[in-house]
């Protein structure tokens, strides 16, 4: 083993962006240590972003976030990977070397200023995830207004785009198709040219590789990808919209041949800004395109325009010049010519070679159309005369059809298309094929000529014979065979043979260019030939084919020649190596079925007659429909109109992502959870009912920025609706799903979500919550559940649902049993399925990848003392991922990570962290105001309504203002360094930003106006976008007047604005733990580990608390030696200073700097001054009433916790009983104490499983209202009735009756066998519950902290500061919280020491500047200020008998200010004068 | 009518669990859901899956097992396909029946007429399936008519020999 050399890394990784990973962040970044948080999403900020309210407070989700992911995305020391993963993790802890993959987001994170211009013209749309797909974004998109990095994100699945996958050329057709879908016809039209510059004749003669792989013809047919291209190509005209060219060049290009790959290679080698001249043999250019296609396929005109264009380009074409003869490759060289490309195609045909086919009616395809082609351009025509006689042409493919209907058109008496093979096999396009049988050519099929019949040199006939089809060739085709002796003689006066061509490879020769039998040799990649500057391409390389390889080889070459004239690599990444997704084999989601829009066809009567063109373009209106006919495979189409309309050049289409690598301490996994979905239970209609939503469904449809804005509609029919049923543990405890575990958070959230639905209805609902057992086990749960029963009339029905039907106006129809055994059917309008919490969809790819071990049920495995460490040392978990829990718990679980990994890494404490330095700060406050206003058009957010130019001179002529500035983004990083450069050129002192929200913004503005060296209170902002171009975008001079009127406010402001201090204080580095518990001990511990000393109080001689009296946990570890271990521990560690047998009496100070003075049992006091102060002191159980259950009136009722003595000490009590039974909810959940006691159903559970397994002949009887195994303590519940532990339910109005004969007598009602029964007990054992130990109220009037209504600390947020309290420096842990069990006690605590070390681990404390100020003189004393603030800020002077404001504990709420009725007291920076002074100018 | 479990038969709900299809009997939660799901509780009130299953986790042995309760499954096993515990009490019942007749609460008789009962109404659906398929393999538009069909096949297995 090798020693390490060096201490740990000072910097941990935290994948996860949810509330969870960003508390982890946000604790370790802010004790010292850098943080790479990787979210796989484009924004942090996890589940909890989506929910409309959280419970038990009915807070807004998005607003306590919202806080926290803008101090999460600016904090200096944590590095968001937004878009990534994490690949793979290295090392060993202290040492870690994570590897990053960094997803192509296409968008520059940096440069995004998240102004939404992009998603204003991105043409596709998607189903948005954050949605939950109920409403779609665009292809680029933010996941949510409030999102974190504040940019925008591409969704591109190249790989899922089959045509342009499938286009030899790239075309992308899902671009241009979008593009038309908008009526963006031009763009379109320059989206083709990017591969594909003559899309008009491609659109009619393309034989569209695309539309054979559309993804669409699994729905109904493919889109009309080539029809669409047409369609553009029409309604545009290309010589209209050049495309640009770049500055001219010196090189020149020599283009040998002007067919499809000639023009393409000039096209792009022009657009490049290179000279070229195309030579053409013929006296036409267009090669193929023009001679070998017929008119009424491809209007000459249509080419003609399109070659215009290139000639436009800067193209030079020189016809009637054939290389070989009229020029040679050399002459071309010598000329000048740079690079020469050989285009030269596959001209000749290919002869039968059958006895007579040299006649002069018997001619090559090619050559007969090359010779009406030109006769059609003026020439002479020179080919067989085929007016009046019979035309037979041979062969199956394209140019066969072309042959036979230009026959047709020239006059043939009849036309007769001879084919070897069947129809099935021929290669030309159906629809050719079609259009020629339409137009009345005949087809010979299974039939080859063997000999052209001849009189004196003149074709009589043609002998043919008959074929038949054999075994499979090379092609996959069946071999035709002769059918011997079937010859046959057809009366045929000309033959025309299409049945291949071949390239005249003499000009190859001739040029000194390799070739071999058939082909030139070139370089497939790189279209190099053997001699240096020349390339080759199009069909003379490839063989004869199509014209869209052409156009491919075309541009291929260009860029080669381009790379090969600036020296370039001729190979490098050029390799495509895009796949098609093979997931792409599945279709979509149910779409509509709409076949496609075919173009009209000239009728076939009278086609024959001329050479007009045949297909017709599409419709305007067929067009549309056809362009919305695309599924959008890839989502991003790639149209580019986003970079058009980036005025922040932030977009990027070939980013190609980012693998990277750093080196981190420690790893915490919190990647959260995702819901079960319920599809697959159709029982329940979901997908088939519209009105039956999942549970983060129907978050989004209650929340206000939601699909449906908040209002609370249906989803079938937007009707308000009257009644809503939930249906809970919809994949949970259900083993026949996977889940047997309980999610713990459903039956919170559901009673939640009844309550809100409520408030969002004006008429009274009608609600139901079905469900199994009521898990209200978390902190003010039990309240929650009581008021919805109590005063929103929520019906809760126990049972679980049978299956849900739908009537035919939507309504949804529940059947279900009740307890009693009736069967009941009742009728909901809507249907929320409270769906259960799933590991995450790559939660064990991500164990793999880190080598941390999971449950059988895919979430991590972690032990019970050790609950946030998975089995991979140095790595954490935190969160859901760890199993189903609620915010509070997650969050208790990162700081607690956070705590954990900060005591691993403690000897790397700021090695790898940043510290802002700032300039000198100026001195102003002699000087005249001189304000500069910054307003901002946010790109067209602020720009497309509000006048900015027109508010900007507004500003500048408002007094004191000394310069005004208008910014296209005034939060860019560019625009920064111009504020800075402004306040120092115009000698600024105040600054006003008019832009967007202080809520994101202020302090980013703040920080540069530091950074230019003023006091950052200097500063004010005016909303002129959320209050302005927002709410009156459809009135902007409004808009534009009242943006003047919040300038001319927050300029009047700022001018009466004061520097104001920013001072510090010291702080005391140790802490004060009260409470030797577990909790308590954890926190001492996980403090102390880190080199902060730490007192820990104990009231009594020994050390443990509530754990004492606990045997094993659930689990069946032993608690006594895991206490002992934490004893010995604490007992050991020097830095623990144990004060048994002593009690907290008072406390001093604030803050960093407390005084506490402790008594020990001997009377005798000490003071101790510590920074922070953990309150640990735990709870007691509760102790029952006498006669309660018997309590007190029979020896053998005992409580739980005697139970689990004597069955571990196997005493003869409990070894001769035969029947035990357990009480649940004793003490808890009752009138007194409406809470749930959380750890007591365990409890019994635990103790009914050790005594069935220990004596497997006793019946043991368990009495529970509600069985509360939440999470994976379910399994322990399933495993206590198997063990056959008979679970009784009563209601607390019915409670079991306990006659305390001399045989003690339980009675009580069970309601599922309808029957009062009786059985005599051995053994009566209370789950009794826990109740605040009476030292809090103490405690809590010591540290200025307050209890929540049953006696518990009350934290500062339920949600997001579970272990903190308003005071700061003030934390908790363990059951003075809430109840709780060990496990979770454990995460609790050392979740206190993590938020603890945030404090202990600064050198000094930041006062801020906003904070309230008193005046002595106006100050009466009344204590009206003390009274109303949350912070514990203000007291009273006692010498003085005047307020006092601690700084350092005040958070400048404004409470005070408020409170005082003599107006003594103020909030700096928002000062009475400076608000009025606000308001003056607004209103006066 | 006051029961007192401590004389009833605590051993009941093992026996029950060791004969095959019935071994997660004692899972069960009391959802409800197979009670809900049953056709035949819709016609009979008194037959009640989730009330049978209870009376088992009691041991009320005699009770259940002279029931005519037992008998009135009509094995469709609705109950067993939403069942989130997986008791299968489909099968339960099936374990019960057998337990009725070897404990002699039924004459054997009983248990081969329901058996034989439950065989041919197998039977008669198998015959029916394969006959529409036979039809429809002939002719895919054939009509048929289901109910002379099954008249015709009931016929035909009345004449045969046992099941």
């Amino acid at each position: 083993m090798s020693e390490k050399m060096n201490g740990p890394v000072g910097s941990a990784l935290v994948v996860g962006g949810g509330i969870g990973g960003v508390q982890t962040a946000l604790d370790l970044a802010d004790s010292g240590y850098y943080v790479y948080l990787v979210e796989k999403s484009p924004s942090i900020g996890g589940t909890m972003s989506q929910l409309d309210k959280t419970f038990p407070t009915n807070d807004c989700s998005m607003c306590i976030l919202g806080p926290k992911l803008v101090e999460c995305g600016r904090h200096l020391n944590i590095e968001n990977i937004t878009y990534s993963e994490l690949l793979d993790l290295q090392g060993e802890a202290g040492d870690f070397t994570a590897t990053i993959w960094e997803k192509p987001r296409y968008v520059d994170v940096e440069a995004c200023t998240g102004c939404g211009e992009c998603a204003e013209v991105c043409p596709v749309s998607a189903l948005s995830e954050y949605e939950e797909c109920l409403t779609e974004r665009q292809a680029v998109y933010r996941p949510f207004p409030q999102a974190s990095p504040n940019a925008f994100t591409i969704e591109k699945h190249r790989e899922r785009r089959l045509c342009e996958l499938n286009c030899p050329a790239d075309c992308d057709a899902q671009g241009y198709i979008a593009l038309i879908g908008q009526q963006k016809y031009e763009e379109a039209l320059s989206l083709i040219r990017e591969t594909v510059p003559l899309p008009g004749v491609m659109g009619r003669i393309c034989v569209h590789p695309c539309e054979s792989n559309c993804r669409r013809s699994g729905i109904d047919e493919p889109v009309s990808v080539a029809a669409l291209k047409r369609f553009v190509a029409d309604q545009v005209d290309p010589l209209e919209v050049l495309p640009e060219v770049e500055e001219p060049r010196e090189e020149k290009v020599a283009i040998v041949g002007s067919g499809p790959a000639g023009l393409t290679s000039a096209y792009y080698l022009a657009r490049a800004g290179y000279q070229c001249t195309i030579y053409e043999a013929q006296p036409v250019p267009g090669g193929m395109l023009a001679l070998g296609i017929p008119e009424y396929r491809l209007p000459h005109d249509v080419l003609e325009r399109e070659i215009r264009v290139i000639e436009k380009m800067g193209v030079q074409i020189i016809t009637d010049t054939a290389i070989g003869t009229d020029i040679t490759v050399d002459e071309l060289f010598e000329q000048g010519y740079d690079a020469v490309y050989l285009g030269i195609g596959a001209q000749n045909g290919r002869a039968m070679g059958i006895p007579g086919e040299d006649v002069e009616t018997a001619v090559q395809g090619v050559d007969f159309l090359r010779e009406a082609n030109l006769h059609a351009h003026g020439h002479p025509y020179e080919g067989p005369p085929v007016e009046g006689r019979s035309v037979a042409v041979v062969g199956g493919g394209n140019v066969a059809m072309d042959a036979a209907r230009t026959a047709l058109r020239m006059g043939a008496e009849d036309v007769r298309v001879l084919y070897r093979r069947s129809q099935k096999e021929m290669p030309a396009l159906a629809e050719e094929i079609e259009e020629a049988h339409e137009e009345g050519v005949e087809f010979e099929l299974l039939v080859n000529p063997t000999e052209v019949l001849t009189v004196d040199g003149e074709m009589t006939g043609l002998r043919c014979v008959t074929m038949q089809l054999g075994a499979p060739d090379d092609s996959g085709r069946r071999r035709p065979e002769p059918v011997p002796g079937s010859e046959f003689d057809l009366d045929v006066d000309v033959l025309i043979e299409c049945i291949g061509q071949s390239v005249d490879l003499d000009a190859a020769r001739e040029a000194g260019v390799e070739h071999d039998d058939w082909t030139v040799s070139a370089d497939p990649l790189t279209y190099e030939t053997n001699r240096e500057g020349v390339f080759a391409g199009g069909d003379g390389v490839t063989g004869p084919s199509v014209a869209v390889e052409a156009v491919a080889d075309g541009r291929k070459a260009a860029e080669s020649i381009h790379r090969y004239l600036n020296g370039m690599d001729l190979s490098a990444d050029r390799e495509d190596d895009i796949r098609p997704d093979p997931a792409m084999d599945d279709l979509p989601a149910p779409v509509q079925r709409r076949s496609r829009q075919k173009p009209e066809l000239a009728d076939a009567a009278d086609r024959t007659g001329d050479f007009n063109e045949v297909v017709a373009a599409l419709e305007e209106e067929a067009a549309a429909i056809e362009a919305e006919r695309c599924l959008d495979c890839a989502v991003c189409s790639e149209c580019l109109e986003c970079v058009a309309a980036c005025e922040a050049n932030a977009i990027d289409h070939d980013d190609p992502g980012t693998v990277r690598s750093v080196n981190v301490g420690a790893v915490v996994l919190s990647p959260g959870f995702e819901e079960f979905d319920p599809d697959t239970l159709f029982e329940y209609g979901y997908g088939s009912s519209e009105n039956v939503v999942s549970s983060i469904e129907f978050e989004r449809i209650l929340s206000a920025s939601g699909p449906y804005g908040g209002e609370l509609v249906r989803p079938s029919d937007g009707r308000h609706p009257d009644s809503i049923a939930w249906i809970q543990c919809i994949g949970s405890r259900d083993e026949q799903v996977g889940c047997g575990y309980c999610s713990s958070v459903c039956c919170t959230y559901a009673i939640k979500q009844a309550q809100v639905a409520q408030e969002h209805s004006d008429t009274p609902l009608d609600m139901g919550i079905f469900f199994m057992d009521m898990r209200t086990h978390g902190k003010d749960f039990e309240r929650y559940y009581n008021r919805a029963q109590d005063e929103h009339d929520v019906d809760f029905v126990r049972c679980k649902v049978h299956e849900i039907k739908e009537d035919e106006e939507g309504r949804l129809i529940l059947r279900y049993a009740t307890t009693d055994g009736a069967v009941r059917e009742t009728t909901y309008d809507m249907v929320v399925l409270s769906v259960g919490l799933r590991p995450p969809a790559d939660g064990a790819d991500l164990a793999e990848r880190t080598g941390i071990g999971l449950n059988d049920y895919g979430f991590t495995r972690t032990r019970y003392f050790q609950p946030i460490e998975s089995t991979r040392p140095g790595v954490f978990v935190s969160g859901a991922f760890g199993g189903p829990r609620d915010i509070p718990e997650t969050v208790m679980q990162s700081s607690a990570a956070a705590g954990r990994v900060s005591q691993m890494l403690s000897d790397a404490r700021f090695s790898a962290t940043e510290v802002k330095e700032y300039p000198v700060e100026k001195d102003v406050t002699e000087e005249p105001p001189r304000v500069g206003v910054f307003v901002c058009h946010c790109g067209l957010n602020i720009g497309g309504v509000v006048d900015v130019p027109a508010v900007k001179e507004y500003a500048a002529e408002l007094p004191h203002v000394v310069f005004a500035e208008e910014n296209l983004y005034t939060c860019s990083q560019d625009t920064q360094e111009i504020i800075k450069e402004k306040i120092e050129e115009y000698d600024l002192n105040r600054v006003v930003v008019a832009s967007c929200t202080p809520r994101t913004h202020e302090p980013l503005f703040q920080e540069t106006v530091r950074e230019a060296g003023l006091n950052k209170y200097m500063f004010t902002m005016a909303n002129i976008r959320d209050q302005c171009s927002w709410v009156h975008s459809s009135d902007p001079e409004g808009a534009t007047e009242k943006s003047k009127d919040l300038v001319r406010a927050a300029v009047a402001k700022v001018v009466e604005l004061e520097p104001l201090p920013e001072i510090t204080i010291g702080l005391n580095k140790s802490a004060l733990v009260i409470g030797g518990g577990v909790s308590g001990m954890t926190s001492a511990l996980t403090l102390s580990e880190q080199g902060f000393p730490v007192h820990l109080v104990e009231k009594e001689e020994s050390l443990g608390g509530n754990a004492r009296a606990v045997r094993r946990t659930i689990e069946g570890e032993s608690v006594d030696e895991f206490l002992a271990g934490l004893i010995r521990r604490v007992d050991d560690d020097p830095l623990i200073d144990v004060h048994r047998n002593c009690e907290v009496i008072e406390s001093a100070g604030y803050v960093g700097n407390f005084v506490t003075t402790l008594r020990s049992g001997d009377e005798s006091e000490e003071e101790i001054e510590h920074g922070a102060v953990i309150l640990a002191s735990g709870a007691v159980p509760y102790v029952p009433h006498e006669g309660q259950f018997g309590w007190e009136l029979h020896g053998d009722v005992i409580s739980c916790a005697d139970l689990e003595n004597e069955i571990e000490k196997q005493s003869e009590h409990i070894s001769s009983a035969r029947r035990v039974g357990i009480v649940h909810c004793v003490g808890s959940r009752d009138e007194e104490r409406p809470y749930c006691s959380r750890i007591c159903c365990s409890t019994a559970i635990k103790n009914a499983i050790e005594l069935k397994e220990r004596y497997p002949d006793k019946e043991v009887y368990l009495f529970y209202r509600d069985v509360r195994t939440y999470g994976f303590i379910e399994e322990h519940y399933r495993r206590a009735r198997d063990l056959g532990v008979h679970f009784i339910r009563y209601e607390e109005d019915n409670p079991p009756e306990v006659s305390a004969g001399e045989q003690l007598e339980v009675s009580f009602f069970d309601e599922v066998v309808d029957r009062q029964i009786t059985v005599e007990m051995d053994v009566l054992a209370l789950a009794n519950g826990l109740v605040p130990s009476p030292g809090a109220v103490d405690l809590a009037k010591m540290f200025k902290v307050p209890l929540n209504e049953d006696g518990f600390f009350l934290e500062a947020h339920v949600k997001l500061r579970p272990v903190d309290f308003a005071t700061d420096g003030v934390y908790m842990a363990g059951l003075v919280h809430a109840p709780k069990n060990l496990s979770e006690s454990i995460s609790q605590a050392e979740a206190a020491a993590g938020r603890a070390t945030t404090l202990l681990s600064q050198d000094e404390l930041a006062v801020e500047g906003w904070v309230a100020r008193v005046s002595d003189e106006r100050c009466s004393g009344c204590e009206a200020c003390v009274n109303v603030c949350p912070y514990s800020a203000v007291s009273i002077d006692e010498d003085k008998h005047v307020a006092t404001v601690n700084e350092v504990l005040c958070k400048g709420c404004g409470a005070c200010t408020v409170a005082c009725r003599a107006g003594a007291i103020d909030t700096k920076g928002f000062t009475n004068q400076q608000l009025l002074k606000e308001v003056e100018a607004i209103c006066f | 009518m006051v029961v007192d479990a401590s004389k009833l038969n605590p051993e009941f709900k093992y026996e029950v669990a060791s004969l095959p299809g019935a071994e997660n009997v004692r899972v069960c939660f009391t959802c409800g859901v197979c009670t809900a799901s049953c056709p035949v509780s819709e016609v009979e009130e008194r037959f009640n899956p989730r009330r049978m299953i209870r009376m088992i986790m009691w041991g009320m042995k005699e009770e259940i097992l002279s029931s005519d309760l037992i008998w009135l499954c009509n094995q469709c096993y609705s109950c067993y396909a939403h069942c989130p515990q997986d008791v299968k009490f489909t099968d339960v019942v099936g374990a019960l029946r057998r337990m009725a007749v070897e404990e002699g609460y039924v004459d054997a008789s009983f248990l081969r007429l329901s058996e034989e009962m439950d065989c041919m109404t197998q039977q008669l659906r198998n015959r029916l399936v394969s006959k529409v398929l036979e039809t429809r393999c002939a002719d895919a538009d054939a009509e048929v008519d289901l109910r002379s069909l099954m008249t015709q096949l009931a016929q035909e297995l009345e004449g045969e020999e046992g099941c």
